[in-house]
C-alpha cells in the first residue's frame, strides 16, 4: 500500500446523549514495540478500555493485518460511562487512518454492537437532528461493516449486496447513490418472478422498470427464476433516467451469490434494452458522471461502464483510476468473463 | 513398525490403488510403490529423501510417502460470498526426478502432513488450495473482479498458475469458472442460517453455555513444526530474486530478518513452560498456540507475495514483504512471551 493512500491523522464524529458533538482522532505512529492500540480519554479510563476492546475486536473482521504501525485514539468530549454511541466512531476512526476504509469526508457517525468482532453493528440510540442523510447509523442503515464497501453479512440470514451508481444533476449536487439488493429464500415457488420483487418507498414506474430489469436479468442468470423473494432499495428516489440499472443488475447477481466478489465497492452505470440476453447498452452524461466516479473512487473498488464509452472517456482515465486503487472495466455484456 | 515380518496389509493395498484418483499421497512404509509414483522418505526431524526401488525401507521415525504426479482436477469457491461460482482447476505436481533440489510439493508433504495421517485426500488438498487463492484475493495479489475482462482473466491465470506453483509445487494446466449451482445451493444455505439464528433466538437461552471447542483443535507444535522447516526455504526463494538497482540493501535487511527470525523459531522454548520446572497457566498457553497459528499465517501471506514478487518483481512489493516479515517477528515474539514481558496495566499516556 503507498503511503499516500494513508493519512497519518484521521477523525469521526459523533454525537453524544446530551446533544454535545464529540470527535474521536486517530493517529498513526511507528509501533516500536508498543502497544498496537492506544486511547486516551481524559478522566475516564473506564472508557478508553472499552475503546481499546471495542477497536480491537473490530479489527478481527479484516484481512489485512499490519504490525508496524501504532495507532493513538483520543476523544475531545467525554461521554458519560453507559453511552455507547461512540463505538462506531472510534471504529471507522481507527479504520481511517490505517486506510481500510476511505471517506471523503469527515464521517458522522453512531452507533453500537455487542459483536463487534463478528463485524455486526447493532443498532443506535439517539439521533443527530438536521444531519439526515449524511450520518452513519448502526442498526437499519448499517447492520455489518461490511455494509460500507456494500458487502454481505456472511452471517445473517438475508443477503444484501449494495452497488454504487452516479447521480448526475449538473454541477455540485452530483454524488453516488447506492441500490441495495436483499434477497431471502422463496417459500412458494411457482409466482410470476415479478410478484416476488418489492421495492419500498418507489413509485409504480420505477417498480415496474425495477421488476422487468431484475426478472430479466435473472432469466439471464439460468439459476436466478423462482427460488429468491427480493426488496430493492435505493438511496435517493428521485431521480430519472435508467442509468441505475446496470448497479442494480450487478448487486442482484451479488447479492444472489453468483458473480465474482470485489473487494471495494462496485460502482457501475448503464442500461440495457434486453437484460434477459445480458447485453449493456450505453447511457448519456459520459464526462460528467466519469469525473464524478474518478473523485469518489477508492482502494479495491470496481468500475463498470458500458463498452460504448471507452472511445468517450478521457485519456488517461484508466490509469488515474488505477492510481487511486480501483479497476474499471468497459463491458458490452454481463457474465463472469 | 513392523515386528512381525512382511504381512498383506489390505488398508495399505486399498490406500495405494486410490493413488492418482482420490488421495495425491499415501503413507507406504515397507509395501512395493504402484507403478508411476514417486516416493519421498521423510524424518522426525523433517529432512527428505527420494527413494528408488522396488521395497521402501525406512529407519527410525521416518515415515515413507508413495505420491501420485496426477493429473487431478479441483473445483474450488474463490469467495467465501458468492458460493455458487466456483473455479475449475486442473493440476498436475511437479515431479522431476533428476532434480537435485527439493520439489515444493516435497515440502508440503514433510511440513503441512501431519506424522499422524496416512494419506492425503483430494478434497482436503482442494481446501487448502482454496484457502491459499482466497487469502491471495482478500489481500490483493490476486485480482478477480466481477465482469473480469480478457486481460484481467489472464493476469489472474497468470497469478493463480504462479500462486500454486510457489505453494504447493502444481503446474496448473487448465482453469476455468464454473457454475457450481448444480452442487450448492445458496438459498438452502441461507434458510440454514436462518434456522440456526431462530434456534438462538427462540428458546430462553437457559445457562451460559460454556464457550465450544472447535471441531479440530489447532495444534501448536504443527505451527511450529511448519515455520521451522518451510522458512528457511522461503527465505532461499527470496535470495534469488532479480533485484533491480538500488534495492541490494533493503533485500540484505530483509533476509538478516527473516534468519533472525528463523533463529527464534529454531530455539522456541516449550509451549506449558515458562522457565524449567515452572509451568505456564492455560490461559497464556492459549494465547501462544493462537500467537504460533497467527505466525503460520503470516508465512502463508509471505508465500503469496513471493509468487506475487516472482512477476512484478521485488521493488513493487517491497512494502508489503516488509509487512509481513514484521508481522512474523511480532507473532513469533508473542510466542515467546513468558508473563514478565507482560508489565503491569498503567493508565495510557501519549
Amino acid at each position: 500500500m503507498n503511503e499516500t493512500s494513508r493519512p497519518s491523522a484521521a477523525s469521526c464524529r459523533t454525537v453524544l446523549a446530551d446533544g454535545r458533538s464529540a470527535t474521536v482522532t486517530a493517529t498513526r505512529r511507528p509501533r516500536a514495540n508498543r502497544a498496537d492500540v492506544k486511547c486516551a480519554v481524559p478522566g475516564a479510563p473506564q472508557v478508553a478500555d472499552r475503546m481499546i476492546e471495542v477497536v480491537r475486536l473490530a479489527r478481527l473482521t479484516e484481512h489485512r493485518f499490519d504490525s508496524r504501525d501504532q495507532v493513538v485514539l483520543s476523544f475531545d468530549t467525554v461521554p458519560a460511562p453507559q453511552e455507547r454511541d461512540w463505538e462506531l466512531a472510534a471504529v471507522l476512526a481507527d479504520r481511517l487512518v490505517r486506510g481500510a476504509w476511505h471517506c471523503p469526508t469527515v464521517p458522522l457517525a453512531l452507533g453500537w454492537s455487542d459483536a463487534w468482532q463478528l463485524g455486526r453493528v447493532d443498532g443506535h440510540d439517539s439521533v443527530a437532528p438536521g444531519t439526515d442523510g449524511k450520518v452513519l447509523l448502526g442498526g437499519e442503515q448499517l447492520p455489518h461493516l461490511g455494509a460500507l464497501t456494500g458487502h454481505a453479512d456472511p452471517a445473517a440470514a438475508v443477503s444484501a449486496v449494495r452497488a454504487w451508481f452516479p447521480l448526475h444533476s449538473g454541477g455540485i449536487n452530483d454524488t453516488l447513490g447506492w441500490v441495495e439488493v436483499s434477497v431471502f429464500p422463496l417459500d412458494a415457488p411457482g409466482q410470476e418472478e415479478e410478484d416476488t420483487i418489492a421495492v419500498p418507498g418507489a413509485d409504480a414506474v420505477l417498480q415496474q422498470a425495477v421488476r422487468a430489469a431484475l426478472a430479466g436479468a435473472r432469466h439471464f442468470d439460468g439459476r436466478g427464476l423462482g427460488r429468491w423473494r427480493s426488496v430493492v432499495r435505493f438511496s435517493e428516489t428521485r431521480f430519472q433516467g435508467d442509468s441505475y440499472q446496470l448497479a442494480l443488475v450487478m448487486a442482484d447477481r451479488l447479492a444472489r451469490g453468483r458473480d465474482f466478489v470485489p473487494r471495494g465497492r462496485l460502482v457501475a452505470t448503464g442500461t440495457s434494452t434486453a437484460w434477459h440476453a445480458g447485453t449493456v447498452a450505453t447511457v448519456e452524461g459520459c464526462a460528467a458522471k466519469a469525473e464524478l466516479i474518478l473523485q469518489e473512487a477508492a482502494r479495491g473498488d470496481r468500475v463498470l461502464l458500458p463498452a460504448a464509452w471507452r472511445e468517450q472517456l478521457p485519456a488517461g482515465y484508466e490509469m488515474a483510476l488505477r492510481a487511486r486503487g480501483a479497476s474499471l472495466a468497459c463491458i458490452a455484456r454481463i457474465g463472469l468473463i | 513398525m513392523k515386528l512381525f515380518g512382511k504381512r498383506p496389509d489390505a488398508a495399505l493395498a486399498a490406500r495405494l490403488a486410490l493413488l492418482g484418483g482420490e488421495l495425491l499421497a499415501a503413507r507406504c512404509d515397507g509395501a512395493a510403490p504402484p507403478a508411476g509414483t514417486a516416493v519421498l522418505v521423510v524424518g522426525a526431524d523433517g529432512r527428505t529423501r527420494r527413494a528408488t526401488g522396488v521395497s521402501v525401507t525406512t529407519g527410525k521415525g521416518e515415515a515413507a510417502w508413495c505420491w501420485h504426479p496426477g493429473p487431478y482436477a479441483i473445483e474450488i469457491v474463490p469467495f467465501a460470498a458468492a458460493p455458487e461460482t466456483g473455479l475449475r482447476i486442473e493440476c498436475v505436481i511437479v515431479a522431476d526426478e533428476a532434480s537435485v533440489e527439493q520439489h515444493r510439493f516435497e515440502l508440503f508433504l514433510a511440513s503441512e502432513v501431519t506424522a499422524r495421517a496416512d494419506a492425503v485426500p483430494l478434497p482436503a488438498f482442494a481446501a487448502l488450495v482454496q484457502g491459499a487463492v482466497r487469502g491471495a484475493l482478500d489481500g490483493g495479489t490476486l485480482e478477480l473482479p466481477p465482469c473480469t475482462v480478457l486481460e484481467e482473466w489472464h493476469a489472474f491465470r497468470a497469478g493463480v498458475n504462479e500462486l500454486l506453483y510457489t505453494r504447493f509445487g502444481l503446474i496448473v494446466t487448465d482453469c476455468l469458472p464454473v457454475d457450481l449451482g448444480d452442487s450448492v445451493d445458496f438459498a438452502a444455505l441461507l434458510r440454514a442460517r436462518a434456522l440456526a439464528l431462530e434456534a438462538v433466538v427462540g428458546p430462553e437461552p437457559e445457562t451460559a453455555a460454556p464457550v465450544p471447542a472447535p471441531m479440530a483443535p489447532p495444534d501448536d507444535a504443527a505451527a511450529l513444526r511448519r515455520l521451522f522447516l518451510e522458512l528457511p526455504a522461503l527465505a532461499a526463494q527470496l535470495r534469488v530474486l532479480p533485484l533491480p538497482d538500488g534495492a541490494f540493501a533493503a533485500h540484505r535487511d530483509l533476509l538478516q530478518r527473516m534468519a533472525l527470525v528463523s533463529v527464534q523459531v529454531d530455539t522456541m522454548p516449550a509451549l506449558a513452560l515458562v522457565a524449567p520446572g515452572q509451568a505456564l497457566d492455560a490461559a497464556r498457553q492459549r494465547g501462544r498456540t493462537s500467537a504460533a497459528i497467527a505466525a503460520v499465517g503470516a508465512l502463508d501471506e509471505g508465500w503469496r507475495v513471493l509468487a506475487a514478487m516472482k512477476q512484478s518483481g521485488f521493488a513493487q512489493l517491497t512494502d508489503e514483504v516488509d509487512r509481513v516479515v514484521a508481522n512474523l517477528e511480532c507473532h513469533v515474539a508473542a510466542r515467546r512471551a513468558i508473563p514478565q514481558d507482560y508489565p503491569e496495566r498503567r493508565e495510557p499516556t501519549l
